[in-house]
């Protein structure tokens, strides 16, 4: 006990970084300068500690049964060949934990585990929870789970999930909601203009794909009544706040503790690893340990959104914008995650950096069976970038103009106005950057 | 034949959530007598530097070299809220709280120190972590004597600093007078080879320059430009998660392609900074901006060197190729 509560101490320890830096000794300023990474050093000689070098000496490990249908309804569970495997402790499933509420970002609208007659919604859902002594038999004991299923339409297209008579994937509806941007009066300058330019855009599921897997270890503190949670997130107190509702505890009795974070990109704003280790922590009262293989993450966890954009961007003879149409419908896959707040954001900045006085455009966040959509690197921009900056050239070039000069002619400048109403107010040097790439390019008017 | 293109884009990114959602973060700063300075603060080190921009930001308030900090990172039960690494915010936000905590900090070792010095403000001089009186600099007591001196009167040489600006949520127009605290932009030109056999892109050189404010680290600034153009090129031509009727086909990086080392192009950056924004230092983000511009640009550069526009995503090279195919037989 001795042995590891000493333990326990290193790692609660561990995740202090000291910074230590050569060659700006002699300087009296430290901002602007290349200051070497505070955590290079540990990351190089492998002393930096990530989940998985997390370890207790009674722990135990788990793997996660999931869905074997991407639309579904679970008709049975039988865990009874699976708790035989020697090594078991316990398998968890639905009914084991009544009292267990939906998490979810922005949403609640995910379950721990799928309870007999309640739907699965993509291949990604839990449907228990294996315990056991070594890695090797909770594999054996989650692959002998046994699932009766009702299959229902796989619905993979947002188009088709909007539809009337699309089966709905969760109570309210396929939509999971719409946003608008209203400006000026878009058809009467859409009349007015000299060329108008219409293209639908398709992006693709990305993965963020960190190097780290989605890990972590878990202890429970009875003493104390407190879950000691290791494992990464971009937002602790919030994965804070979601862990801890969703198990009826007080913020208090849920302590998260970051190891170091290999990588994240958008990936580690969800929920991954921390309510199933803080389950199997509490219940079986010994340290458990949960690692993703890269195949779980890629299909558990989120992804990029897949968006459809439709652009319909209008110039005058002077090469000016006029007015810009935009849809931007988005497969946030079966749950919400940061869906609702991805797509809009990428209609928000449908226009790129450009004054157009004229605007309209409306979003949806849209369920389908898919791997659920979130949060990287982005957010709804990068797709949106895609389509207007292709917008730019195409009509570029339908003017006879140099791409980069069309591209000056339209930027925003100091009190340019956003396709949000904001007027900006400090910090535009959007043109200095066109002007100062087409110097380091030697820009020619597109060619070299 | 290996064909040369050159494509442009240019984009903005508003960073912070935004939209009126309550975004801030909490940072604190305890000078301890065993000299050390430690940051305790929650905002998460992807890898992206944010341990590193903090100490940064709080050695050059505090003068002192940044070898004496030491940082705490995210535990509920010790570090408040920093809110999330994501929407390219900590080093305008919790580098503006750490900010904040350095300054209160400054300002206590004044305080302090014209108690101990029994002296104006103005005639302490606090440097390399010593405070003395200007006409005496050989009379100088240390920070982490002054923690001592502190702790004997019962205090902690503690500070905490949040940062919270306002914005608004947006009205069924979309329409409000401040949705983001602030914008980044950044235009890209990227120079691509394609080969008309294979439908292969080469990427051979990226130009970039970016408005950011003030890169409190070049060098890290530098990263993020490197390695967020190499992910939204992945995005422009091979990253593709292929889902087909609701079962993930590549599950796994055999098959699922990702740019590697062999990929990266050549890069060369400006950096604008009129250190004009409300960040620490007049610093704006750069984490998600540095991704945007790669598709855009490429997809144009390959306008340019074939003369197809791609509307879908990614632009692989079977998609090249049938698009060249295509493109002779209706020629």
């Amino acid at each position: 006990m001795t042995d590891q509560s000493k333990r326990i101490k290193d790692y609660f320890c561990k995740h202090t970084t000291r910074c230590t830096i050569e060659g700006v000794k002699k300087s009296k300023r430290f901002v602007g300068h290349d200051v070497l990474k505070a955590d290079a050093w540990d990351k190089v000689t492998g002393d930096a500690v990530y989940p998985d070098d997390i370890s207790f000496d009674d722990m135990l490990y788990i793997k996660i049964k999931r869905a074997v249908h991407p639309h579904a309804i679970l008709k049975d569970i039988d865990i009874s060949r699976a708790k035989k495997v020697q090594g078991v402790v316990d398998i968890i499933v639905a009914e084991d934990i009544p009292d267990v509420r939906q998490f979810g970002l922005i949403i609640r609208d995910q379950p721990v585990l799928i309870a007999p007659g309640e739907k699965m919604r993509y291949m990604g859902d839990a449907l228990a929870i294996v315990v056991a002594e070594t890695k090797e038999a909770a594999k054996k004991a989650r692959d002998l789970i046994k699932v009766k299923v009702e299959e229902l339409e796989v619905i993979t297209d947002p188009f088709r999930a909007m539809e009337d008579d699309a089966p709905n994937i969760h109570p309210d509806g396929n939509i999971v909601i719409t946003h608008h941007l209203n400006r000026g009066d878009v058809d009467t300058a859409f009349k007015d203009s000299a060329i108008v330019e219409e293209n639908r855009y398709q992006t693709q599921f990305i993965d963020q794909l960190p190097m780290q897997n989605e890990a972590g270890v878990a202890l429970y503190d009875e003493r104390h009544g407190v879950v000691d949670i290791w494992a990464a997130t971009q937002w602790l107190h919030d994965t804070q706040a979601d862990v801890a509702q969703s198990l009826r505890l007080s913020k208090d009795q849920v302590r998260i503790i970051q190891p170091t974070i290999g990588g994240a990109f958008g990936k580690k704003e969800d929920v991954s690893v921390h309510i199933h280790l803080a389950i199997a922590a509490m219940r079986t009262g010994r340290p458990v340990k949960l690692c993703f293989t890269r195949e779980e993450s890629m299909i558990t966890q989120s992804k990029r959104h897949p968006i459809t954009i439709i652009n319909k961007t209008g110039v005058d003879r002077d090469g000016y914008l006029t007015a810009w149409e935009t849809k931007f419908i988005g497969d946030t896959g079966a749950y919400a995650s940061s869906g609702p707040a991805v797509v809009h954001k990428g209609m928000y900045h449908a226009t790129g950096p450009y004054n157009c006085p004229n605007l309209r455009g409306v979003s949806h966040a849209v369920y389908t069976n898919n791997t659920y959509a979130g949060a990287m690197r982005g957010f709804g921009t990068a797709q949106g970038a895609f389509a207007y900056e292709q917008q730019m050239d195409i009509l570029a070039h339908k003017l006879n103009m140099d791409p980069a000069e069309f591209r000056l002619k339209n930027i925003y400048k100091k009190d340019s106005i956003t396709p949000n109403g904001q007027q900006l107010t400090h910090s535009v040097n959007a043109e200095e950057t066109i002007k100062r790439v087409m110097e380091l390019s030697d820009w020619k008017g597109g060619r070299k | 034949m290996k064909k040369f293109g050159r494509g442009m884009a240019t984009i903005m990114f508003g960073f912070g959530y935004g939209e009126g959602f309550p975004d801030h973060s909490i940072a604190s700063i305890e000078i301890k007598e065993d000299e050390r300075i430690v940051i305790r603060t929650a905002a998460a080190d992807v890898g992206q530097g944010v341990i590193t921009t903090v100490i940064q930001i709080a050695a050059e308030i505090l003068r002192i070299n940044p070898n004496y900090f030491e940082v705490v990172q995210g535990d509920t039960h010790k570090t408040k809220n920093s809110g999330s690494t994501s929407a390219t915010r900590q080093t305008y936000f919790t580098g503006n709280a750490v900010k904040k905590a350095a300054e209160d900090m400054l300002a206590n070792l004044y305080h302090y120190g014209s108690l101990e010095f029994r002296s104006n403000h103005p005639e302490i001089a606090i440097e390399d972590g010593k405070i003395y009186m200007y006409d005496d600099p050989d009379d100088y007591i240390t920070y982490w004597e002054m923690a001592e001196r502190v702790k004997e009167r019962g205090e902690k040489l503690e500070a905490e600093g949040s940062f919270f600006p306002v914005t608004y949520s947006p009205d069924e127009n979309g329409q409000a007078d401040k949705v983001y605290v602030a914008y980044t932009f950044l235009s890209q030109v990227i120079d691509i080879e394609i080969d008309t056999d294979t439908g292969i892109i080469d990427l051979l050189d990226v130009y970039s320059a970016i408005d950011l404010g003030k890169a409190i680290n070049p060098k890290n600034v530098e990263g993020q430009i490197e390695g967020g153009t190499v992910q939204g090129l992945g995005m422009g031509m091979m990253e593709d998660q292929v889902i087909r009727n609701g079962k993930t086909l590549n599950a796994g990086m055999t098959d699922y392609l990702v740019p590697t080392s062999v990929d990266v192009p050549k890069f060369k950056h400006y950096l604008v900074e009129e250190e004009d924004s409300e960040g620490p230092f007049g610093a704006k983000g750069v984490g998600e901006p540095t991704l945007i511009a790669a598709a855009p640009a490429l997809a144009n550069a390959v306008y340019d060197a074939i003369g197809v526009r791609f509307f879908d995503l990614p632009i692989s090279p079977s998609k090249i190729k049938k698009a060249l195919k295509e493109k002779e037989e209706n020629s």
